[in-house]
């Protein structure tokens, strides 16, 4: 209890990253913070040094250009539905933007926030003393993953609504890191790896999430979940056909990171549902069973298709 | 530690804090403004929302830091100047408000809401709060406040309060309740909200074995922290305790041995309570595990060489208690029965889950100990800290603050408040703990686990000729009220339907978990479940309707069940006529497309438990009133009310009796220093049984006064009436202002005081387990549910429910609806969503997300409908409403599903795998055919 903690305001982009860089062996940057402080009240998230960037204006901005829409990374969930060309252009963000948690949670958790969400299983987001009783599990120096039965792999979920949406959407993200600024596809912000499950470090922040325009898409967004809101997801599933027959279907919730089984409008679907649920390394680790969800992957498939008309 | 600068409600204020502080503790340590409450701490209650530059935010997972030179609203910030804000006038008027504790954070999250969206639907009001969880209202009276407040402010007419033509002047009306105002505005103080001067912090050590030997506790290093003040353990507490005089098995913390995951093993007193946090991280304990019993299977079985749970179990195995009665003759009944049906139910067990977490101070004085803490049952308490602690019984004070919902959850005497107690005496100091939401879960007390077989037999005409149960319930480590859950797990199927041969057997099994106990509905829910799930079965069956089915089997009123249960008032047929009426269920069951079905079931549920706890012939209930020159009634009493609205029914009573309004009436209710003796608010006996003892003492308060009043007027006592404040003849020649009236009673003895008490009648047969369910009153209703289930997914959408439930007479229909609603929710929870789920004991949903209360946007529309019978022994004819209306909303949703799908439903809560499962399984057989 010791322990020098510290929480300061970053004023502007360059002062987030220079303090990141003061305190880069135990720092995290925090906007709206949701996320992270149920996981440092239960004790996994034991960050030193927090970061707050949610007074930075400059990342709350939405602007568009012929070709691309950039939404900054610190809109709010709930706040995305003010803005016009969303709800024109892609209306499947909005619905997966209001299938996160609670109307509570949505007024202050922001879109990247969202996007880079702690991954989750039953048997981890649980608290300090809970986790000692059950025998430490990989994803908080434990030994085996409890959720397997001793499997030495992470099989955490993916718990991000928006950025199956995203991805389905064939969204950018641009990165702001003391080396520079690049822009990567969306789901290569995530390795796949349930104990590390972001292939960016911790002084590296989301400047704006690009969407690009005039590609005309379709999408259709599902969430599985026992009740209509605060839950996390058990399966979230985006699926997008743009005006070049793309046809790009995304689960969340089945995996360490998002599933995407890029396609064409002719594909056999049936194949494409396989492959989907082949791409997922589903666990129990979840309210849900593996089967079930599993199981419900090929029912919200359908349905979206069904919905698509292909 | 740095300083943060912030305005609420209007001031600046800089408070010291630890850098990662949330708000939430900003808000209720440092500035003491303790109406934003704490529920969950991981954002998923929405007890804690306050407003941040207009925005809603729930501050249990808000950076306090975040909030430098922020403008903060909490709720006792938004009332205007002498004036309660529009939004509480409306939570007070609609009775929104029951326990009180969502009640802050629910305003907040809605005055937020309507600043966006100042002209929302029902459907967006609906949304909007359904990140706040209530357990009490099922959110119907809620909205309604809302809806009626958006309208006013919109120019809307107001709406006109209801007139009801009535004999009455107190009784039958809607009065919200006497401190909804308090609750609406935040400065109702609940057991975490008080500061006691000084007081030290207790936290715990849990067990992490579900049954192991405890070896040793080294607590060397963390007796050396600063500020640590003591550290005690099982050997210190030994005696045993348990709210049954019968089931004296649990201890203040484990001793030698632990028996379930979450078993408190060592507490801790320190200055703050981080330091005693930090000194629990420093003890360490070491364990010899014990093979566990974790699954009922395996308890009623021979333990062979290993260790069993409780030495005093009678056999080799983990037996706790077997109940069996037998009526009638149950083999003549099986050749009689012209239809078999048997049929085999689980039950997942299911927490209270109140908003307010477990909280309680305690200290030593001159007088002795005293202890404020949420409780539904002081006095068994009271008993248990003399007992536990080797004080005598007139050195304790048992305080029960505002109480943020119970449920059956807060009516034991439980280790924590034995152990704050003893520490309080060892350190000199008050002692105060406080749980978090884990900690709750652990404490459970919960519905039993169940598992049953059911048998019903019925003749060509549709009479029930049989009903056989047998039955197995999971106790967990402790006994708790597991021997009268035992019991009435059986006893209470023997009505609403007559049934000559009838008999149940029923084992309750330790298992190395944590303990079930009492919660609404106790015993009944399940195995009423199974009951109305067999009589679908049986009418569909027979192609008789099923309500039809259960018409032609209900028991009349004035006459005894088979097991000699006095039934007077009895409003089944009513009940269930209003909700056929109402859902319109001629036209629509059995006749809408696959997928969308109607359900029906009904109950029956005590309204009291005539024989005591504690075997003696004390009265069960006793009011006093005092009165002197001012004129306003003191009312004090034992019961507790923990937001069921108990103080609010007594001063009706009172009121209704003395023609008293509620100016002139006042309750300080449930201190045992203050307050006369009541057994507690559980088993659904406290209007029956304090309304009557506050009935007995306002006729009696009235006699001395009336005596006064012809003494010096010389008018015939017949004559004189009480109403309105006055008391006045019949030929108003007398016509005296009520403190008039006082003033004639008291002129020469100062101030008056009388005193009513309420013992149960010599009811019941003279066999063994006779007492068992025995009151003076029983309930009925029924409820009426539609469903939608997608056969894709296997889901269930409740869409309606219509309920109806016969409460005798609605003291308060105001209460008695939002008790009425908040069953029904409560019911419709264990019915598609809750269940205390264990991976090798570990409780695996120890929170509330993972725990699935319905939220506002899972439930459906509720009809709520009061059945009238007036009981010839209740106050005024009332009788209980707290929960007996809940039986029949589980089985109505589960026969609804038949309807829609035609699969049955046996085991809860419904998951839609196990729908899916259900629904390949009648594809298969219909394709085999």
């Amino acid at each position: 209890m010791t322990e020098e903690k510290t929480y300061i305001k970053a004023s502007s982009i360059q002062e987030a990253l220079q303090l990141a860089e003061t305190h880069s062996s135990h720092c995290k940057f925090i906007a709206g913070g949701t996320d992270m402080m149920v996981n440092k009240y239960q004790g996994n998230d034991t960050t030193q040094h927090l970061i707050d960037i949610s007074g930075i204006d400059e990342l709350k901005t939405i602007r568009k250009d012929d070709t691309y829409l950039y939404i900054g990374s610190l809109v709010r969930l709930s706040d995305l539905k003010k803005n016009s060309d969303i709800a024109t252009e892609f209306p499947v963000l909005l619905e997966a933007a209001h299938a996160v948690g609670s109307p509570l949670i949505r007024q202050t958790a922001t879109l990247g926030g969202n996007i880079l969400c702690e991954n989750r299983c039953i048997y981890f987001n649980q608290s300090e003393w809970w986790r000692e009783a059950v025998g430490y599990c990989l994803k908080c120096n434990g030994n085996v993953c409890i959720a397997t039965g001793g499997k030495k792999a992470c099989f955490s979920e993916f718990a991000s609504d928006t950025a199956p949406a995203l991805i389905a959407l064939n969204a950018k993200v641009k990165l702001i890191e003391p080396s520079g600024e690049r822009v990567i596809a969306l789901e290569e912000l995530f390795s796949g790896d349930g104990i590390k499950p972001k292939t960016i470090g911790t002084d590296c922040l989301i400047k704006e999430i690009i969407l690009p325009r005039g590609q005309a898409f379709k999408a259709v967004f599902k969430k599985l979940r026992l009740r209509e809101t605060l839950e996390f997801t058990s399966l979230t599933t985006a699926v997008s056909l743009n005006n070049k027959n793309d046809l790009r279907i995304v689960l969340g919730g089945v995996d360490p990171k998002p599933v995407l089984v890029k396609a064409k409008l002719n594909d056999n679907k049936e194949d494409l549902i396989k492959k989907a649920i082949k791409g997922g390394r589903a666990v129990d680790n979840d309210m849900f069973s593996r089967t079930y969800r599993r199981d419900m992957i090929s029912v919200f498939l359908k349905e979206a298709f069904a919905l698509l008309n292909i | 530690m740095k300083i943060l600068s912030l305005f609420v409600n209007g001031t600046k204020h800089q408070v010291v804090i630890n850098e990662h502080d949330t708000l939430v503790k900003v808000l209720r340590e440092k500035l003491n403004l303790t109406g934003t409450k704490m529920g969950c701490e991981q954002g998923s209650c929405g007890a804690c929302t306050v407003m941040v530059d207009g925005r809603a935010v729930q501050s249990c997972i808000t950076p306090a830091l975040k909030m430098e030179g922020c403008y903060v609203s909490t709720i006792e910030g938004i009332s205007e100047k002498d004036r309660e804000h529009l939004l509480q006038e409306k939570f007070v008027q609609h009775g929104a408000i029951q326990c009180g504790y969502c009640t802050p954070g629910m305003i907040m999250t809605t005055l937020a809401f309507l600043k966006e969206n100042p002209h929302p639907n029902h459907e967006e009001i609906k949304e909007a709060i359904s990140g706040n969880l209530c357990r009490c209202t099922g959110y119907k009276k809620i909205i309604e406040a809302i809806e009626a407040y958006v309208k006013e402010i919109n120019g809307g007419p107001k709406l006109e309060k209801k007139t009801v033509t009535n004999k009455f002047n107190m009784v039958g009306h809607a009065h919200p309740y006497m401190e909804a105002a308090k609750k609406a505005s935040g400065r109702a103080d609940y057991a975490d909200d008080i500061k006691i001067k000084n007081a030290l912090h207790c936290k715990l050590i849990r067990s992490i074995y579900p049954h192991a030997k405890i070896l040793a506790i080294h607590t060397e290093a963390a007796k050396n922290l600063e500020g640590v003040k003591a550290i005690v353990s099982g050997k210190e507490l030994p005696i045993s305790f348990g709210v049954l005089p019968i089931s004296q098995d649990e201890t203040a913390m484990a001793v030698d041995k632990t028996r379930y995951v979450g078993e408190i093993v060592v507490a801790v007193a320190a200055e703050t309570e981080e330091i005693a946090e930090a000194a629990c991280k420093l003890i360490k304990i070491d364990y010899a595990p014990y093979k566990p019993f974790l699954e009922m299977d395996e308890s009623v079985s021979d333990a062979g060489e290993h260790e069993k749970i409780h030495k005093h179990t009678k056999f080799n195995n983990n037996i706790h208690k077997k109940a069996e009665l037998r009526f009638g003759d149950q083999q003549q009944g099986l050749k009689e029965a012209d239809h078999r049906l048997e049929m085999e139910f689980k039950f997942q067990g299911i927490n209270h889950g109140f908003t307010e977490p477990h909280a309680a101070t305690a200290w030593w004085d001159e007088n002795g100990l005293s202890i404020i803490t949420a409780t539904q049952v002081p006095h068994y308490l009271h008993r248990f800290l003399a007992k536990v602690l080797e004080t005598p019984m007139n050195r304790i004070r048992v305080i029960k603050p505002y109480v943020g919902g119970g449920f059956g959850g807060k009516s034991d005497p439980f280790p924590h408040e034995m152990i704050v107690s003893y520490l309080s005496k060892v350190c000199d100091r008050p002692v105060k703990i406080r749980f978090n939401r884990e900690e709750v879960f652990l404490t459970n007390h919960g519905r039993h686990p169940s598992k049953m077989k059911v048998a019903l037999g019925m003749t060509n005409s549709g009479e029930i000729s049989v009903l056989d149960a047998d039955i197995v319930i999971d106790g967990g480590a402790y006994g708790s009220f597991g021997v009268v859950t035992s019991y009435y797990n059986g006893v209470l199927l023997q009505a609403p339907y007559k049934i000559n041969n009838f008999g149940f057997k029923t084992l309750r099994v330790y298992t190395n978990k944590p303990q079930s106990g009492a919660m609404r509905g106790h015993g009944a829910v399940n195995s009423r479940f199974a009951v109305e799930t067999l009589l679908d079965e049986m009418a569909h069956k027979l192609n008789i309707d099923p309500c039809d089915i259960r018409f032609k089997n209900f028991l009349d009123h004035d006459t005894l069940t088979v097991g000699h249960y006095r039934i007077t008032s009895n409003g089944s047929a009513l009940s269930l006529k209003k909700v056929m009426e109402q859902s319109n269920w001629k036209n629509k069951f059995g006749k809408l497309a696959f997928g969308h079905g109607y359900g029906v079931a009904c109950g029956f549920f005590i309204s009291g438990s005539a024989l005591p706890i504690h075997w003696n012939e004390y009265p069960q209930s006793v009011v006093h009133l005092k009165v002197d020159m001012d004129g306003r009634v003191l009312i004090t009493s034992g019961a507790s009310d923990i937001g069921q609205g108990s103080d609010t029914m007594l001063a009706i009573v009172v009121g209704e009796v003395l023609g008293l309004s509620m100016d002139n009436l006042f309750v300080i209710a449930a201190d045992t220093l203050i307050t006369p003796i009541d057994l507690g608010s559980y088993s659904s006996r406290v209007t029956f049984m304090a309304g009557n003892a506050a009935k007995m003492a306002a006729e009696n308060l009235r006699e001395q006064i009336l005596d006064a009043v012809v003494k010096y007027t010389g008018v015939e006592k017949s004559e004189l009436n009480l109403a309105s404040e006055r008391v006045y003849s019949n030929d108003q020649k007398v016509n005296l202002s009520w403190v008039e009236a006082v003033e004639m009673g008291t002129r020469f003895v100062g101030a008056l005081n009388s005193t009513g008490h309420y013992n149960s009648p010599k009811l019941g047969g003279d066999f063994k387990g006779a007492g068992a369910g025995l009151s003076p009153s029983y309930t009925f209703g029924a409820l009426v549910a539609e469903v939608k289930v997608d056969v894709e997914t296997g889901f269930v959408k409740v869409l309606n429910m219509w309920g109806a439930h016969d409460c005798g007479k609605a003291l308060n229909p105001l209460a008695v609806e939002g008790q009425l609603e908040g069953s029904w929710h409560m019911g419709l929870g264990q019915a598609v969503s809750e269940e205390m789920r264990y991976v090798d004991g570990l409780l695996l949903n120890a929170n509330l997300l993972n725990y699935k209360i319905p939220t506002s946007l899972d439930t459906p529309p509720i009809h709520s409908n009061i059945i009238e019978t007036i009981d010839p022994e209740g106050p005024f004819g009332a009788k209980e409403t707290g929960e007996g209306a809940l039986h029949p909303s589980l089985p109505a949703i589960a026969n609804a599903i038949y309807d829609a799908v035609g699969i049955r439903i046996t085991s809860l809560p419904i998951r839609p795998e196990e729908v899916l499962r259900k629904l390949k399984e009648k594809q298969n057989e219909l394709a085999a055919k």
